[in-house]
């Protein structure tokens, strides 16, 4: 155990990340914090979601804290980084496999910020503190787990993890309709994650590590480097099949020329690839959510507490956009490119769709909710330009410009739409209540926060200068070589935007007086809330203004992925190789001198 | 230092100082002396700095690239300006043994056109554009253009912030300088009552009683800035996403300032509108900027180079008027590969060899331009960028978001929504000439011929002195696009610079007589020329400039010599497209009723005896601050279309920039019928010159006669005339009824939908969800029926436990559906489990 945890360099700084808040939640769910310190329990969450945001950045900003050490993230490689592998369940090849690349990194950054400012957020908070925080912290390690898994079997765990503190924070802290918002909430993700479930048992009986060649089997980490030679051996003499819950593994074996997931056909004469994408996806598009499987959202989100709502708009919805990149496309290439379409027209009739919605609100929160649906349809129809590389000649870059364009739409909307329904909450700790008919002049009352509530929603407006505008521009603009028609749509919403969003502004902020109850309670934004807003507001100029700041994280490892899965179409979907490439493939492996594996294994180690 | 580096650092600066006023103000506003006073200074002083950098820059650029008589086009001696350049062209053909040579450093390429087959003439199998004249040179347009910072690069994809500096950069510069320096030092004056707590007169209170708020004179100075800083960098910009990112920013801007009032209903609405209706402009902009996008992959004016890999990138410019085909306008291969995608993938397919596919779709692209590939594609792209501009300035059918804008306070109007911003379309459509084919300057001269008749009409009747100027800004913009579309390149711009001046002075002239009178209405004023002297004469000199008076042949106003040139061309035009010659009636009838509406206001302000005594009685001339910056602009508006014979002034300036291969004319038959677009230079022959001044005097003389006749000295009462005119009056009163139009086409439908979609959701969606589960709660009290009975009669132990249960369920605890839900998963995980065991080898072999 210990000379692996002194191989795994990331170890301590990846485990803390994710599970420092589940132990402290647990230390806290001891009857040793007595439960009417309320504040204590506060400034403990708050200080633990502080400890975590400050390891994260330790991870990702080298440079802030010296010069960079082992386990810290190289801008610029690509590749999945300090990877942690350690074995877990053995029997089915199970493993604590953790690590980040370019598009794991900025959401697990945005995690543990958001969880700060939202543990901030939870101050409000007065019935059962100490449950509330327990299952928050609960919450923030089951997201972060989500994120940098790179064994499906865990990758399935967290999610299932995140999916329990969710429920009761919406149930038990929500508001009039919390239990249907709760339940619904509930049975919806569950459904999605049990079609999960099926996929992840359908791709794991089928795969076979022994397809890959040993270069494959090392830069996936299903052997560690410094075994490498006896794991391959062990590989190569196995009779029947080797499976794998690995993630970078299942995706080399999905992209082989001779995939198994492509070769074998389980119902329907359809094969087992296109069964297992669609029904990730469904699990996938309910957290994004898409229409038509979103309403939870609205109802989640408009009775959940502000700081939940936060969390669920900023980091919840952006686990599918994840899942779709990390999981569906690279280890189902083949249905991802005849699915595009689905991907891309699920994605516009969203955007279009929950603009409209949100056009028709008369609840604040509701509105803002789906808004999120509206900006996360630009994500998925960034992620699923990829047919850009189709058809004429095999150029990658508007497929990447796509994806780089979700990325950064799903990070930009992270900021905003915390932000949006930070403000929104502002306001409803006030007066309680959020009909947007009964709002008006709240510019003349209370300035400071007018004026930064603006601000972000001026960033979910898509107005140049501030985050949301990057992400939905280059999706957009991508969007027209896969499809003239839905480029079009996707261009028409920048009016519907504008509409709800102007609309809003104008009857809760501006005008000469506020026209609903407890007016006295319009007091000015307090220290706390300031701190909590600024970040947010902050963040929402600077990636803005320099997009590149994310950029240079998310860019390397989007097109490396796109670019390989553009070569993969080319090569191996179109066929004009595949026989080739597979003639070369299959004796080759198991003859390979153990001193190259030695070569291999260090060069890797050394990495 | 090297222009090619000092003229962006200059400009660049110019451009930034407003930005760092904006933050300053933005977080020190209220600190800046009694009551935020001094941010009027910090204001004037950032853009009064720009202004000296602009001037600096202007100064520079003249040093380097003095304005020669050749290449100006000048109003009296076009005929001697126009053999000057061809002798000039002439010689450089004497020596064209020589390769085409870019000078080094920078964009400058002077060379000439391959001769061009007569036979291609008319053909209009091309998608091309041909010269008429057979032998004649081009010269590329000296320009500069680089790139500061980077938004997004991946593969061959660069989206940037950079910039493109010519000629009409650095004159637009000094022009928005210059205007917005004169309305800081006015607005400092007209804002003054912002120093102040205000009683705001026009907020109704639902108490009744009078509504009284904290003055906000920083925050005007504040937004002043950063639009500023926003229409600069519209000016700046180097590629078309960049314009997109201002032209977003300067509609917040306008946002805000039209806004500012934002307590009373009606500005907020309109502020409201005017960034919707931009943003419907912008829908069109967007379809634009992908076409182009998708197929060219650069959004940059000018060439540059890939900083990753070193190569050369062509910008927009070079790929549509290529230096190798002497700047004749082409469909650029990337877009007639776009077209023929399916073509291209008949090519590819079968082949491996990526460089082969390349080489052979390299090769076919000819073919498939002969055949017409792509030609569409350029269409909707030049279409798609005119939308933004249609928004922007204003025109038909998006006009309407305008005259409503003049609900923000006076400056704002003089400054955004007539002297820069509006302008922003136009002066987009000048920059990205090049790109344009005849067939959408063809559709721009359509929509600004209408406009300008459209707008032109409204504001004869209008009595709301800046929804008059209002109305008479739509139409003057309508004026240049339909310069424009008609090949009048310098003609439109000349005329955006030379009203940019007079409009300014215009609504700086009312804004005066509103801060006299605390009225808009018209019918309320009269005889001011008494009281407010220098109001009344400066707003004379812009009603004359705005007229294009002059002594014809002689000397004029600016106004004279820049709708002289736009008639000119829009005469010329009509006579080589008979077809369209209702474009030039557009431009004479509008020269009409320009002069009638205007002299109709100045009469009816300033002439006269005063209708409303109380209001005259307290009408006084405007403090200097705001009556100076009234005179330094009525002298730019006498003089700014002045030039001398040497070629230095605004038009000589402008045929500097003039787009490489537009100075010939040519001829097409593509998408909107046969097209021909004279070359601007053949405007200034003899015959069309002549008759196109005289048309413009007299229109513009029988105009302010019949409005001398109606308002003077009312021999012809306007009563009588419009209840004579009847349902015609009412129509325009009613301003073509356009915004009612709107409001049933597109805002209720836009509404009912959006209803109807939330409904779905509500009904529809959740209905089927909430009846899945109502269903499941029938199965689930079946469930505990047979709990109950059957289950209780066997076992009464457990029967109780069950009994429990089945109550629970029927009452539908949330609690018991997460147990069902865990044994769904651990039932799962179990049956993996076992099939692992059981099945494994099998699965596996």
């Amino acid at each position: 155990m210990n000379a692996a945890v002194v191989e795994n360099a990331a170890f301590w700084p990846l485990t803390l990340i994710v599970f420092l808040p589940a132990v402290v939640a647990a230390f806290l769910s001891l009857p040793l914090v007595p439960k009417a310190r309320e504040e204590v329990v506060r400034w403990i969450t708050l200080g633990t979601t502080a400890v975590v945001f400050l390891l994260s950045l330790w991870l990702a900003v080298p440079q802030l804290f010296g010069p960079v050490g082992p386990g810290q993230f190289v801008l610029g490689n690509p590749d999945m980084q300090g990877v942690v592998k350690l074995p877990w369940i053995e029997a089915f090849g199970i493993e604590y496999l953790l690590g980040v690349d370019g598009i794991s990194l900025p959401l697990v950054v945005l995690t543990t910020f958001l969880s700060m400012l939202a543990a901030a957020a939870s101050w409000p908070i007065s019935k059962h503190v100490k449950a509330y925080h327990v299952l928050f912290l609960l919450l923030e390690s089951g997201m972060l787990g989500v994120f940098v898994s790179l064994d499906f079997f865990l990758f399935y765990v967290f999610w299932e993890v995140m999916l329990l503190p969710m429920y009761f924070l919406i149930g038990i802290w929500g508001g009039p309709r919390r239990e249907y918002a709760a339940i619904k909430f509930f049975l919806y993700t569950l459904l999605g994650s049990v079609l999960m479930l099926i996929a992840i048992l359908m791709l794991y009986f089928t795969s076979d590590v022994g397809l890959l060649s040993d270069e494959q089997l090392i830069a996936t980490h299903v052997v560690s480097p410094a075994t490498a030679v006896d794991e391959i051996a062990a590989i190569r003499a196995a009779d029947g099949a080797v499976h794998t819950f690995n993630l970078m593994a299942l995706a080399a074996i999905g992209q082989l020329p001779n995939s198994p997931f492509a070769a074998t056909t389980v119902w329907l004469d359809t094969s087992l690839e296109t069964w297992a994408f669609l029904l990730l996806l469904i699990g996938f598009v309910i957290k994004v959510p898409v229409v038509p499987v979103h309403t939870w959202l609205p109802d989640a989100h408009v009775e959940a507490p502000t700081p939940i709502s936060m969390i669920l708009a900023g980091i919840l919805l952006k686990l599918g956009g994840y899942g779709i990149l990390r999981i569906c496309y690279p280890i189902c290439p083949g249905a991802g490119l005849s699915l595009a379409w689905l991907v891309c027209g699920v994605g516009v009739v969203s955007m279009v769709y929950g603009a409209f919605a949100a056009l028709a609100q008369t609840d604040f929160k509701r509105m803002v909710a789906y808004s999120s649906v509206s900006h996360m349809g630009y994500v998925m129809l960034g992620l699923g330009v990829w047919s850009a590389v189709d058809g004429q000649e095999y150029r990658w870059d508007f497929w990447a410009q796509g994806v780089n364009g979700a990325m950064f739409q799903m990070l930009a909307h992270g900021i905003s739409s915390a932000g949006m329904f930070f403000m929104v909450g502002v306001l409803y700790d006030r007066v309680h209540h959020r009909n947007l008919q009964e709002f008006g002049g709240i510019f003349g009352k209370m300035p400071v926060y007018s004026g930064l509530a603006i601000a972000v929603f001026f960033a979910g407006l898509g107005l140049p200068g501030l985050c949301g505008f990057i992400g939905e521009v280059l999706v957009t603009l991508s969007s027209w070589n896969y499809s003239r028609v839905l480029a079009v749509i996707s261009a028409f919403t920048v009016i519907l935007t504008a509409a709800y969003i102007l609309w809003a502004i104008q009857r809760v902020y501006l005008g000469a007086e506020y026209r609903g109850p407890h007016e006295e309670a319009l007091t000015p934004i307090t220290p706390r809330e300031l701190s909590i807003a600024t970040p947010l507001v902050f963040l929402a100029i600077v990636f803005g203004v320099a997009p590149q700041t994310l950029f240079q994280y998310v860019t390397p490892t989007v097109n490396q992925q796109v670019e390989t899965l553009a070569d993969w179409t080319r090569d191996v979907h179109d066929g004009t190789r595949k026989l080739l490439v597979a003639a070369e493939h299959a004796p080759a492996d198991s003859l390979r001198p153990a001193a190259r594996l030695h070569d291999l294994a260090e060069r890797e180690g050394a990495r | 230092m090297e222009i090619a580096t000092l003229l962006p650092l200059l400009l660049g600066l110019a451009w930034l100082i407003p930005l760092a006023s904006f933050v300053a103000i933005l977080f020190f506003g209220t600190r800046m002396g009694p009551h935020g006073k001094s941010a009027a200074n910090v204001a004037t002083a950032a853009i009064a700095s720009s202004l000296v950098l602009s001037v600096v820059a202007l100064g520079v650029w003249l040093g380097h690239h003095p304005p020669s008589a050749a290449s100006h086009g000048d109003h009296g001696d076009g005929h001697a300006a126009r053999s000057d350049s061809m002798v000039r062209l002439t010689a450089f053909r004497a020596d064209s043994s020589a390769p085409p040579a870019a000078a080094s450093g920078h964009d400058e390429a002077e060379h000439h056109e391959d001769h061009q087959d007569e036979d291609h003439h008319d053909s209009g199998a091309h998608g091309d554009a041909h010269p008429h004249e057979g032998e004649h040179a081009a010269v590329a347009p000296v320009a500069y253009a680089g790139d500061w910072y980077t938004l997004y690069s991946g593969g061959a994809l660069r989206l940037t912030i950079g910039w493109y500096i010519d000629s009409i950069t650095v004159l637009m510069f000094v022009v928005v300088t210059l205007i917005a320096t004169c309305i800081h030092v006015y607005a400092a004056g007209y804002m003054h009552d912002e120093l102040h707590p205000v009683t705001d007169a026009e907020v109704q209170l639902t108490s009744g009683g009078p509504f009284s708020r904290e003055g906000r004179f920083h925050r005007f100075f504040q937004a002043l800035s950063l639009f500023c800083f926003s229409m600069l960098g519209i000016v700046i910009a180097g590629n078309l996403a960049m314009v997109f990112v201002f032209w977003e920013l300067v509609g917040i801007c306008s946002w805000f300032l039209i806004g500012f009032y934002f307590e009373r209903h009606s500005a907020s609405t309109a502020a409201n509108k005017a960034f919707i209706v931009n943003r419907v402009g912008d829908f069109g902009m967007l379809i634009g900027l992908m076409a182009l996008w998708g197929g060219l992959g650069t959004l940059h004016f000018g060439s540059s180079v890939d900083p990753a890999t070193g190569d050369p990138q062509p910008g927009l410019f070079e790929l549509v008027r290529p230096t190798a085909h002497g700047y004749q306008q082409e469909v650029p291969d990337g877009l007639v590969a776009f077209a023929a995608a399916a073509d291209v993938a008949g090519l590819a397919s079968g082949q491996s060899d990526q460089q082969a596919v390349r080489r052979e779709v390299a090769a076919a692209v000819p073919g498939w331009r002969e055949a017409g590939y792509g030609r569409w594609l350029l269409f909707i792209a030049g279409v798609g960028i005119f939308c933004g501009c249609v928004g922007k300035s204003a025109q038909v059918p998006l006009f309407v978001w305008l005259p409503d804008a003049m609900e923000g306070p006076t400056p704002v109007s003089a400054l955004v929504h007539s002297a820069t911003m509006v302008a922003a379309g136009v002066y987009l459509v000048g920059r990205f000439y090049p790109v344009l084919t005849p067939d959408v300057l063809l559709v721009i001269a359509y929509v600004g011929g209408i406009t300008l008749f459209i707008a032109a009409t409204i504001a004869v009747t209008a009595n709301d002195i800046k929804r008059v100027l209002a109305y008479s800004t739509v139409s003057q913009l309508g004026y240049m696009m339909l310069a424009l579309g008609v090949g009048g390149w310098v003609a439109g711009l000349f005329h955006l610079v030379t009203h940019a001046f007079f409009k300014s002075l215009l609504f700086l002239c009312s804004g005066s007589v509103i801060h006299a009178c605390h009225t808009n209405d018209m019918r309320k004023m009269g005889g001011l020329l008494k009281v407010m002297p220098y109001t009344a004469w400066t707003m004379l000199i812009g009603c004359l400039a705005i007229i294009g008076a002059g002594v014809p042949f002689v000397i004029g106003l600016s106004g004279y010599y820049s709708k002289d040139a736009i008639l000119a061309q829009a005469l010329l035009y009509a006579r080589l497209n008979p077809a369209h010659g209702i474009l030039y009636l557009a431009v004479a009838g509008g020269a009409f009723i320009t002069a009638f509406y205007m002299f109709r206001l100045w009469f009816m302000t300033f002439a006269g005896s005063p209708r409303d005594h109380h209001i005259a009685e307290h009408a006084h001339e405007s403090p200097r601050v705001m009556t100076m910056p009234l005179v330094v602009l009525a002298v730019f508006a006498v003089i700014a279309g002045w030039g001398l014979p040497s070629g230095f002034g605004v038009a000589g300036l402008l045929e500097q920039s003039r787009p490489a291969g537009t100075a010939t004319t040519v001829s097409t038959d593509v998408i909107l019928g046969a097209i021909s677009l004279p070359a601007e230079h053949d405007s200034h022959a003899e015959d069309i010159h002549v008759t196109a001044t005289l048309t413009a005097f007299a229109t513009a003389a029988a105009g302010v006669l019949l409005a001398a006749l109606m308002y003077l000295r009312p021999l012809v009462s306007p009563a009588v005339v419009a209840r004579l005119a009847g349902p015609a009056y009412t129509f325009l009163v009613n301003r073509w009824y356009v915004d009612e139009l709107y409001h049933i086409l597109f805002v209720m439908p836009t509404l009912r939908l959006a209803r109807l979609i939330s409904g779905i959701d509500r009904r529809l969606i959740d209905g089927l969800i909430n009846g899945i589960a109502w269903a499941a709660r029938q199965i689930a009290g079946i469930d505990a029926w047979f709990d109950r009975t059957v289950v209780d009669g066997l076992v009464n132990a457990a029967g109780r436990v069950t009994w429990n249960t089945g109550i629970e369920m029927r009452r539908l605890q949330t609690g018991r559906l997460r147990q069902y839900v865990m044994f769904i998963v651990v039932g799962t995980v179990a049956i993996f489990v076992l099939a692992t065991l059981l099945f494994r080898t099998s699965l596996a072999g």
